[in-house]
């Protein structure tokens, strides 16, 4: 059962996303990627064919209005009293004028979806919607986002509950926490507004998907006491980065780097600030071996521990720089060194499901000869054992 | 980069805050349209006006309000509603009643969204009843404010209700009071003044601005078309006539006659020639006095053929003329049932559809059935300012409508004859005063005077003995007060001369009539019409001359016109510019009249009137702006076809290169100028090349999907070098901003 709780917006300065996590913007007008021309066509024909999802309701005080401004109508032309054509003729302009602001607050007005990966099941995580104000004068008020991921019962409402100042920008977050490891798609539904007088709902439809895979929930295990855990090994430098003493390579300043590691005369040469990185030492490692077969493990939930300790396995020899390398049933080995690679594995093991036949043994598998290979079988109904070279490393 | 200032935003309690203000004003707004709609309505209204302000400024006080009050409310208010109803047989002044209950009721009281959302409706409802039943020109003010109002209102709401979307909100109790019930409206006020941009509201008065203008676009292009009667609510309210005229006159021992300067009646002509220089507005007709009372005798009633059918228009008596003027009377709510006329006429018509009336065309008068209770238009063609009363031109066939008797209530009915006809000759008075009146009558001796003469030598007789005088206090005695006054040395008013002549005229054996009306009016430059108003009403005769067999009109009061005269020869310019108001008065009745003619009386003819007169007027532009370019362009053609010279050919070229270096000159270096001269506007001394830079790289970097590559690179290391780099190393700032501008399309 997955948690969201929609939260309030922030105006905050926003910076790029890290790896791009990010939609492209989105505006009540246009689709995002095309060009001015076709923005004109586009608008006319909406006024014929609206698009998908844009729709316009009559909210409580709107029907009052119509309703009013009808009997009123129909007495000024029984009568044909001019005062009753006066106040009709105002309700009208009224309604008009409502639509006309309607559309006005959202001119201009153009969004886009970020969220953020890694996701893991079990954990929150943060989705936002990025609004900006594209206006030189007016704000945008009362707008909100309905937002909804595989596997949620309601979409989530986000509402702009501040104004949002021309040219200004504001951050919706909604929290989610996925229930189980997977594809998750997160889908804008809709923008809406009461805005201004709350005759009309306007709903804008939206296409912004964002499909992230959810890796497997991080979960508790306990380590026996075997050799290989112990096992002290030569400290050799490794093609990982870390806190070595040998220079791996130089790059670019990053916020939050340390002063004392500025390349200064590559900074000067190149004209922008470059730091040392340096290798880290690791520890004789351990090759993580996952087998999948159906036959193995019968059980949806067990299969489910298997991901999670897997994962969870992979990542703390990882951290401690004693993973090597990592393979799922007869495939190659797939050696790890950066942190690129561990998030690779992780996103296999995100939709990884039980193979229906036992594979053959292939010419690239791992010979259970090798030393210090971590593998995974049942143990008893529902637990899961690592084994380390035929003895028992870990239950979970 | 500069530092802008974020401006403030209200929050959530200074909008619960700034929404209870509005919902007073809105409500005090409504309450006050009660005074334009003559109902009893008066402890409503005082309610509203002592305790809304009260509770708006505290509205901790609403939170006092006992629960079983609330619990008790409605019933109440049904409960009322209902006995009003029962007791007083009026459904709209009941209905207005119970709106002001529950404005009341709502006003003092905390209020959800739905509650606002009645306080809005009940004010409309208020507001648009009043303007129906009243069609005054305050309406139109009235309804703008409201709807200002009532948006700003829901503006608010809407506002409160996207800040608090999500939240479940409080209970609201005496104990513990939401934090915008302790807010100082000071505070509130400075906060406004903080978080409001003056451009946006420029702008949001600008947008109001178009939705007044967009409704009068639509109420002059709705189409008219009347589908059923004449207006409901008229009759659902009782109205009393508030002008002194009665259908009698009668004298009191004292008489104080205050000037009511309130108008009465506007007239517009289509002919300012057609206006006299004095004109009497003829009403009424009295001709039987008894007890010290003029009133119409029932022979005369007999005489005011009721027409049962109802009909938009009248055909009077006298025959059409080539350049007949149009005459338009906009009579004042209930003013009079008896429409003003200045003699015969040949057609008339009611503007605001079928009318149930009666008409004499002898005695020049026709009567509505009810006095109007709201503006009343009417318009007459071919009138005829007479002042003397002959036999009519045109006999027109009236329906005559059999009087009922009931036979059981009298028994001789079938052999009772139909009332007489007036004779104009009766005198209802003691023998005494019959002595008296016959003795000042009395022509002397050997005299044989016409009706004319005997007029004259009544009218003199009278301006010696009495002055004129608005208060009056007749001499004690017995006997009859007109005999009295006459007897004595009084002043006296119009009414009172009007009686005098025609007991004289009648005791000399001339039959005489007291008429009553207006006289005179002034006229209002602005509007072009005219204005008559009540302290304009009068009371004259008409004393019937056998020897002419007409009626002449006689006006015994001191200034007066002498009897049979004519006015003189005066041009129309000269007439009106005696008639003249220049009072503020004047001008503020212009509008009111502007109200009446263009809003009020706007229908279906007047909708075709409009399309025809903007058709010509744009026709009309047209042309002469076509003539305008015909003529430049002929006037270009004939230069050029003049013989070429140096000098000319040098001309020509000047002003081509010039125009060219001005253009090339504000490309290359002319937004440098503005920018530079816009920097003393106190910027704080920053370069303006290094701003608008500043501004373009921020623009850039918000554009949503700028294309990759070269240029974009170059335009934006353009952009930094203007930004940051040294003054030296700047590539042309115009350049780098078009290519900007370019990039960011």
């Amino acid at each position: 059962m997955s948690l969201s709780t929609p939260s309030s917006a922030r105006a905050r300065p926003v910076g790029p996303a890290a790896d791009g996590g990010v939609t492209g913007w989105q505006s009540a007008q246009a689709r995002s990627g095309r060009g001015r021309g076709h923005r004109w066509r586009a608008f006319m024909w909406s006024l014929v064919y609206p698009y998908r999802g844009n729709r316009l309701l009559l909210t409580l005080p709107g029907g009052i209005v119509i309703v009013v401004a009808m009997g009123i109508g129909a007495a000024a032309y029984n009568t044909a009293n001019n005062i009753l054509f006066i106040a009709l003729s105002l309700l009208l302009a009224c309604l008009m004028f409502n639509g006309l602001l309607s559309w006005v607050n959202f001119h201009a007005l153009s969004w886009r979806l970020r969220a953020q990966p890694p996701f893991r099941a079990g954990r929150d995580h943060t989705v936002s919607i990025e609004l900006h104000n594209g206006r030189n004068v007016l704000p945008v008020y009362g707008v909100w986002f309905e937002i909804s991921a595989t596997g949620e019962k309601r979409p989530a409402r986000l509402p702009l509950r501040e104004r949002l100042d021309a040219q200004g920008t504001a951050l919706l977050e909604w929290t989610l926490r996925p229930a189980a490891r997977g594809r998750l798609r997160i889908e804008l539904l809709s923008a809406g507004s009461l805005f201004p007088f709350g005759f009309l709902k306007k709903l804008i439809g939206s296409e912004l998907k964002r499909e992230v895979l959810v890796w497997p929930a991080p979960v508790a295990y306990q380590r026996h006491p075997i050799a290989s855990w112990q096992q002290a090994g030569r400290m050799e430098p490794s093609v990982r980065p870390g806190h070595g003493g040998d220079l791996l390579a130089l790059r670019a300043y990053a916020r939050g780097d340390s002063h004392r590691l500025v390349h200064w005369k590559a900074s000067a040469r190149l004209r922008r600030l470059m730091v040392r990185q340096y290798a880290a030492e690791t520890q004789q490692g351990f090759a993580l071996w996952l087998r999948t077969s159906a036959a193995e493990w019968p059980r949806a939930e067990q299969f489910e521990l298997l991901c999670s300790v897997a994962a969870t396995m992979a990542e703390d020899l990882f951290r401690a720089g004693r993973l090597t390398s990592v393979a799922i049933d007869d495939e190659a080995p797939l050696p790890v060194r950066r942190m690129h690679d561990l998030e690779r594995f992780l996103d296999r093991l995100a939709v990884v499901k039980p193979s229906v036949q036992s594979p053959p043994t292939s010419p690239g598998a791992p010979s259970v000869r090798r030393a210090n290979v971590l593998t995974f079988a049942p143990d008893g109904a529902r637990g899961v054992a690592a084994y380390v070279d035929g003895n028992k490393a870990a239950t979970a | 980069m500069s530092m802008e200032t974020k401006r403030p935003q209200l929050n959530l309690a200074e909008l619960h805050q700034l929404k209870w203000a509005l919902g007073g004003a809105l409500a005090m707004l409504s309450a006050w349209t009660v005074l334009y709609m003559d109902v009893d309505a008066w402890v409503w209204l005082v309610a509203i006006t002592v305790s809304v302000p009260v509770v708006t400024r505290w509205p901790v006080l609403a939170l006092h309000v006992p629960r079983w009050a609330h619990r008790l409310a409605f019933p109440l208010f049904v409960a009322l509603f209902a006995g009003d109803y029962y007791f007083n047989h009026e459904p709209l002044p009941a209905m207005i009643r119970l709106a002001m209950m529950l404005m009341f009721y709502r006003s003092v009281t905390p209020r959800k969204r739905r509650d606002d959302l009645q306080l809005i409706v009940l004010g409309l409802f208020l507001v648009v009843v009043a303007g129906v039943l009243s069609v005054s020109v305050a309406f139109a003010v009235q309804i703008v404010v409201f709807t200002a109002c009532a948006l700003l209102f829901l503006l608010v709401i809407n506002l409160i209700d996207s800040a608090e979307t999500g939240q479940v909100p409080a209970e609201v109790s005496a104990a513990a009071p939401p934090a915008w019930m302790r807010g100082e409206w000071s505070r509130l006020a400075r906060r406004i003044h903080q978080a409001t941009d003056w451009r946006v509201a420029l702008i949001g008065t600008g947008v109001f601005g178009g939705v007044v203008g967009l409704s009068a676009l639509l109420f002059f292009a709705l189409p008219r078309f009347e589908i059923g009667n004449s207006f409901f609510l008229e009759n659902m309210v009782t109205r009393q006539s508030k002008t002194g005229f009665s259908e009698t006159v009668k004298f009191d021992d004292v008489t104080d006659i205050r000037q009511d300067t309130s108008v009465a009646l506007r007239v517009e002509v289509s002919d300012r020639g057609a206006i006299s220089a004095n004109p009497y507005w003829r009403m009424l007709v009295l001709d039987g006095y008894e007890n010290g009372v003029f009133s119409v005798s029932p022979a005369l009633a007999d005489q005011m053929r009721a027409q049962r059918r109802k009909a938009a228009q009248v055909s009077g008596s006298s025959r059409p003329r080539a350049g007949d003027a149009v005459w338009t009377f906009y009579l004042e709510p209930a003013t009079t049932r008896y429409l003003p006329l200045l003699g015969s006429f040949h057609l008339l018509q009611f503007d605001g559809g079928p009318q149930e009336y009666a008409v004499n065309d002898e005695l020049r008068l026709l009567r509505l059935e009810k006095t109007p209770v709201k503006m009343f238009a009417y318009r007459v063609e071919g009138m005829r300012t007479e002042s003397a009363l002959g036999a009519v031109e045109v006999l027109q066939p009236r329906e005559v409508v059999p009087v009922y008797r009931d036979p059981s209530a009298e028994p001789d009915a079938r052999k009772k004859s139909p009332a007489p006809m007036p004779t104009f000759l009766d005198l209802h008075l003691e023998e005494a005063d019959l002595a008296k009146v016959a003795r000042w009558a009395q022509s002397p001796a050997g005299m044989t005077e016409g009706a004319q003469a005997f007029a004259e030598r009544a009218c003199d007789w009278l301006a010696r003995r009495h002055g004129y005088s608005l208060q009056v206090t007749l001499a004690a005695g017995d006997g009859d007060p007109l005999v009295r006054w006459m007897e004595s040395t009084s002043p006296g008013h119009c009414e009172l001369f009007a009686g005098a002549f025609t007991l004289l005229a009648r005791s000399a054996g001339y039959p005489a009539r007291m008429v009553t009306g207006f006289h005179g009016g002034s006229w209002n430059e602005g509007s072009g019409h005219l204005i008559i108003r009540n302290s304009d009403a009068h009371a004259w005769c008409e004393v019937f001359d056998p020897t002419t067999q007409t009626w002449v009109r006689v006006d015994p009061t001191p200034g007066g016109m002498a009897p049979g005269s004519k006015p003189a020869e005066e041009s129309a310019e000269a007439v009106l510019a005696r008639m003249r108001d220049t009072s503020w008065s004047g001008k503020l009745d212009g509008v009111r009249m502007f109200w009446y003619r263009r809003i009020v009386n706007f229908d279906q003819s007047s909708q075709v009137e409009l399309a025809r007169d903007a058709k010509n007027a744009i026709e009309a532009r047209a042309k002469r702006l076509k003539e305008i370019i015909n003529r430049r362009l002929a006037a270009i053609s004939e230069w050029l076809k003049q013989p070429w010279d140096v000098a000319r050919l040098v001309a020509w070229i000047s002003v081509v290169v010039t125009a060219f270096a001005l253009v090339l000159g504000w490309r290359g270096h002319g937004r440098l100028v503005w920018l530079r001269w816009r920097s003393g506007w106190n910027r704080g001394g920053v370069d303006p090349v290094r701003r608008e830079a500043g501004r373009w790289l921020r623009r850039l970097e918000q554009k949503p999907d700028h294309p990759a590559g070269e240029e974009w690179t170059r335009i934006r290391a353009d952009l930094e070098r203007l930004r940051y780099g040294p003054r030296e190393g700047w590539p042309n700032p115009q350049a780098a901003f078009r290519n900007a501008k370019r990039a960011c399309r």
